[in-house]
């Protein structure tokens, strides 16, 4: 049996060698790639939520599959090439499209998972440059979304991948549907309650 | 009043998308949360947990966690520096000689990594005796039941605090003459009706904390905190005589749920104490799903009167609430939850609605989005549908009869009576959102399904809410506008001083868009101090949907009192009075010669800032409505729900952001809201007190590949809110949709469904078939 005492990861086109062992500094064979990523690295764009490879915040892209790195090995990816969100923004053409179609949309709310979210959705898109509606949902099953930011992700990726009438959310705005609208001018609208209204309780 | 008659403001900034302030930080990984975030010298802190639901602790040892390399405190009950209480009054301490849920605090452990401190918590050896539990208020509140707290006698916890209801405990709406009210009545309903599998609104950041001890009794914490004052005030009222000061950064999801963290945070704080270092503790996934705060336990028993118009006459009932192993903040939101019901039944005289609050050896309830009122409403339209379908009514036509419209009266949680003078609107929205859905045509009377193919069965259902928190808590800012400091004309910005987290609501980025509308400057020329209660003005935080219109207040108002200064100064140097000047882009010109111009940094003193200061008092008198409307497909063999449409309509005043306020009323479908009907709760095995939904494998949630068309209608009736006219919306969004759920489901089936979460078990046992 052959032993290794090194490996060497490439992480975002640099390479990285670490020496496995027990030691301090060393990588244990234990040691997850989502902790070498966070703790070592300081690549903390990967979240580490479930732990369990359940809710997909800490997805990364090896050799073009986003996998759950909380839920993998540092010391089997010897060799390989992994992407993270820290790696997508292009220095010279800057943000990636998913990443430009995520401001534009507002596709998150509070941003924990949206890391994870634009990996998986970036491996897909790297896979087949058109998905349908139904194979995005479908790569992104795996990724957990509690604000629901579901419908503007998907309506940002389906825009990319060009779909159309993959709508799944409408907002209609009254002010849209008044007939014959009087004309609108600025104003700031003054108000007794504007400039520090006190309830009658108030000791102030 | 005709809503085509309300002027409609034309504004810069509001009421239009603008990426939010940390949208680039976000998609590209760079945006801090606090497990991002280390201090130098940190240790590592984790909790021994207890695996029983109540015990007494015989003997605990834990010489060879404290021997293990690498540990450096281990703190028991028997060894705590200094004694601090949990739970609102205080009715136990942070580490008891009794345990009283499953993951209650045995010992904290701190420690050079997390692994080594992993190792010590299963190097402490722990003896209990197992004490006889109860797992739900109404067992609590039985004579003779175990009783957890010596504070709390007979299971009962206060009702009512000083800090909620400054005029003394309120807990009770009694009004009017019931009698009188059921004698009025054509139709009454009577039930008991539970909301009590206490789900997890389970934020994908766990909660989570590090916490510092600054010398004497002053402490730093930085915290995944969506509202710093608030953890500041909890701590000082536990730790005595501190002085904390709480920083907090992006906060991964909360949604109302990670306010005072107090038992995570006091942890992190007493392993800070005792061992002079810096303590970081993160909470497992596990962790927070078995011993994180959750909803709370509701059940009424109660009976609804209502005439032949559909206008309820009578409440009465007892709303039993269960708090959980911790009351921290139960009676603020039993106040809401009375508050709120009285908002969709306020043409109402007469009540007597009593509500009683227990602890239990569950884990803690806690705040969650709904607060309170959700919770009670889940029961309430239960009930107000029995009385519906006596009458036969379109509910429809019921709730917009019976919300409040501007003049009608009610009690809010601080006990005290308020009217409303918010939409006149509420109706045409509920109306609107119900077109969208296609309700005349798919209302087809009670238990009715509108179609069926086959084994599958579609019905609708609806639900109404609202909240008046919306203008609750005082709240202070500052704005300035700071000079160039070379002189570019235009090249001034606008900094606002105000302790606002940003959890998701984008109400930071928000902030700015306000001030920057009132000085007519660009968005990206404002920005706004790191959130902290220290060195901050203060503002009470985000909860309640208050955060865009209190903070967007008070701001409001410091950066006008900043551009009025900047006025008088342009004033003089113009010689013009000030109404005949306005601002634009940091230069004030003269209204009717714009060619009469000078930038501000040449009227103010020279290197300093034009200051402008701003607060929003406490009110509670314009309540928020969210109309939800659901269409959903049964299967009539198997019992599967299927969530088809929701459609959801409001009058939000003014929109401030649009994508914002739309991703605001999908939320409703997150966060232990919706799916509470059909599939979300909590699974307690109640032979051992530990929950079957421990992790997000058996924990249930919605995927992406299961999100329903999502229809929103929103009116702008510039309601007198603020200066920009808008109502807040998040609290509420979702909180109506399980009880709409439960009667689309009951119509598909043709037959009453009455449990939370109606999973197949329970829609086939509502049609006999089990």
């Amino acid at each position: 049996m052959i032993t290794k005492n090194s490996i060497m990861l490439t992480i975002n086109g640099r390479k990285y060698k670490f020496s496995v062992g027990d030691g301090i500094g060393d990588v244990s064979p234990s040691e997850t790639l989502t902790h070498t990523l966070r703790e070592r690295l300081q690549m903390t764009g990967s979240k580490e939520s479930c732990g369990g490879g359940a809710c997909g915040c800490c997805s990364v892209i090896v050799d073009g599959d986003a996998i759950a790195s909380c839920m993998a090995l540092t010391i089997e990816f010897d060799g390989k090439n992994i992407t993270t969100i820290e790696g997508l923004e292009d220095p010279i053409n800057g943000l990636d499209p998913i990443q430009k179609a995520f401001i534009e949309e507002y596709s998150f709310q509070c941003g924990y998972c949206t890391p994870g979210i634009i990996m998986v959705a970036k491996a897909l898109f790297m896979s087949n440059e058109h998905p349908t509606p139904d194979q995005i949902k479908e790569a992104l099953s795996g990724n957990y979304c509690r604000c629901i930011s579901q419908y503007t992700v998907l309506r940002a990726l389906n825009k990319l991948a060009g779909n159309e009438n993959a709508e799944l959310s409408t907002i209609t705005r009254a002010n849209d549907e008044v007939e014959d609208p009087i004309p609108v001018r600025q104003q700031l609208h003054h108000s007794p309650y504007a400039n520090g209204h006190q309830c009658k309780h108030s000791l102030d | 009043m005709k809503y085509r008659d309300i002027q409609q403001p034309n504004y810069r900034h509001v009421g239009k998308y603008t990426p939010r302030k940390e949208a680039k930080g976000i998609v590209t990984g760079k945006a801090l949360f606090l497990d991002d975030f280390t201090v130098p010298h940190m240790l590592y802190g984790k909790i021994k947990r207890s695996p029983y639901p109540h015990a007494k602790i015989i003997s605990i040892d834990s010489t060879a966690a404290e021997a293990l390399e690498g540990v450096r405190a281990v703190i028991t009950h028997k060894n705590m520096p200094q004694p601090w209480g949990l739970g609102l009054p205080v009715h136990r301490m942070l580490l008891d000689p009794k345990v009283y849920h499953v993951g209650d605090v045995v010992a904290l452990i701190a420690a050079d990594t997390v692994e080594i401190a992993e190792e010590a918590v299963d190097l402490i050896k722990v003896e209990y005796e197992q004490l006889e539990p109860v797992y739900s208020a109404e067992e609590a509140l039985k004579e003779g039941a175990p009783e957890l707290y010596k504070r709390f006698p007979g299971n009962q916890v206060d009702n009512g605090i000083k800090y909620f209801q400054p005029d003394g405990p309120w807990w009770q709406i009694i009004r009017g003459d019931v009698k009188k009210g059921f004698e009025e009545a054509d139709y009454v309903a009577e039930d008991k009706i539970s909301f009590s599998k206490m789900p997890a609104p389970l934020a994908p950041e766990t909660p989570s904390c590090i916490a510092q001890h600054d010398g004497g009794d002053n402490y730093t914490i930085w915290a995944s905190s969506q509202s710093a004052h608030i953890m500041k005030l909890m701590a000082e009222g536990r730790i005595p005589n501190s002085n904390v000061s709480v920083k907090t950064f992006n906060v991964g999801g909360s949604y109302g749920n990670k306010q005072s963290l107090m038992t995570t945070v006091l942890s992190a704080a007493m392993l800070a104490l005792q061992t002079q270092r810096p303590v970081k503790i993160v909470l497992t996934k596990p962790e927070q799903l078995m011993s994180y705060e959750v909803r709370l336990g509701s059940t009424i028993t109660a009976k609804v009167g209502m005439n032949k118009e559909g206008i309820v006459t009578a409440v009465e009932g007892d709303w039993l609430v269960d708090t959980g192993a911790i009351a921290d903040s139960v009676q603020g939101q039993v106040g809401v939850g009375l508050g709120e019901c009285q908002l969709v039944l306020a043409k109402c005289k007469n009540w007597h609605m009593d509500s009683h609050i227990a602890v239990t050896n569950r884990q803690a309830a806690g705040i969650v989005r709904g607060y309170g009122g959700q919770e009670l409403n889940s029961c309430l339209e239960r009930l107000l549908c029995a009385a519906m379908k006596e009458g036969n009514f379109n509910p429809l036509d019921v709730f917009k009869k019976n919300y409040i419209s501007p003049g009608d009266t009610f009690t809010w949680r601080d006990g005290r009576t308020w009217k409303s003078r918010s939409s006149f609107f509420f109706t045409d929205a509920m109306q609107a959102a119900a077109d969208k859905l296609g309700w005349s045509e798919k209302w087809k009377g009670w238990n009715v399904p509108f179609i069926v193919k086959g084994t599958k069965a579609r019905g609708v259902g609806m639900g109404v809410i609202g909240n008046a928190d919306i203008s609750e808590d005082n709240t202070e800012a500052i704005v300035r506008i700071v000079p160039d400091l070379v002189g570019g004309k235009r090249a001034s910005t606008c900094i606002i001083e105000c302790d606002i987290t940003e959890s998701g609501m984008g109400t930071r980025s928000n902030a700015c868009k306000i001030a920057a509308e009132v000085l007519n400057v660009p968005y990206e020329k404002v920005s706004i101090t790191e959130p902290g209660t220290k060195y901050n003005p203060s503002n009470y935080g985000l909860c309640g949907s208050r955060g865009v219109i209190t903070t967007g207040k008070a701001i409001a108002n410091a950066a006008l009192e900043a551009k009025k200064k900047a006025i008088e100064y342009a004033a003089r140097y113009f010689k013009r009075s000030e109404d005949q000047l306005d601002t634009k882009d940091f230069m004030v010109f003269v209204r009717d010669t714009p060619e009469l111009k000078i930038p501000m940094f040449k009227l103010g003193p020279k290197e300093l800032s034009i200051v402008g200061y701003g607060k929003h008092m406490e009110m509670f008198d314009v309540p928020s409505c969210m109309a939800l409307f659901v269409e959903v497909e049964v299967d009539l063999e198997t019992g599967h729900i299927e969530i088809c449409k929701i459609s959801g309509g409001t009058d939000i005043g003014q929109i401030i952001d649009s994508k914002d306020l739309e991703m605001q009323l999908h939320g409703g479908i997150g966060s232990a809201c919706v799916d509470t009907a059909i599939f979300e709760e909590n699974i307690l095995d109640r032979s051992t007190g530990r929950l079957l939904s421990s992790s997000l494998i058996d924990y249930k949630w919605r995927t992406f590949n299961e999100f329903p068309l999502y229809d929103g209608y929103i009116m702008e009736s510039q309601i007198d809110s603020f200066m920009f006219k808008a109502l807040g919306i998040g609290e509420i969004s979702g909180a109506a949709g399980a009880s709409a759920v439960l009667m689309a489901v009951s119509n598909a089936i043709g037959a009453d469904v009455k449990e939370y979460p109606a999973t197949p078990a329970v829609v086939l046992k509502a049609m006999g078939k089990i």
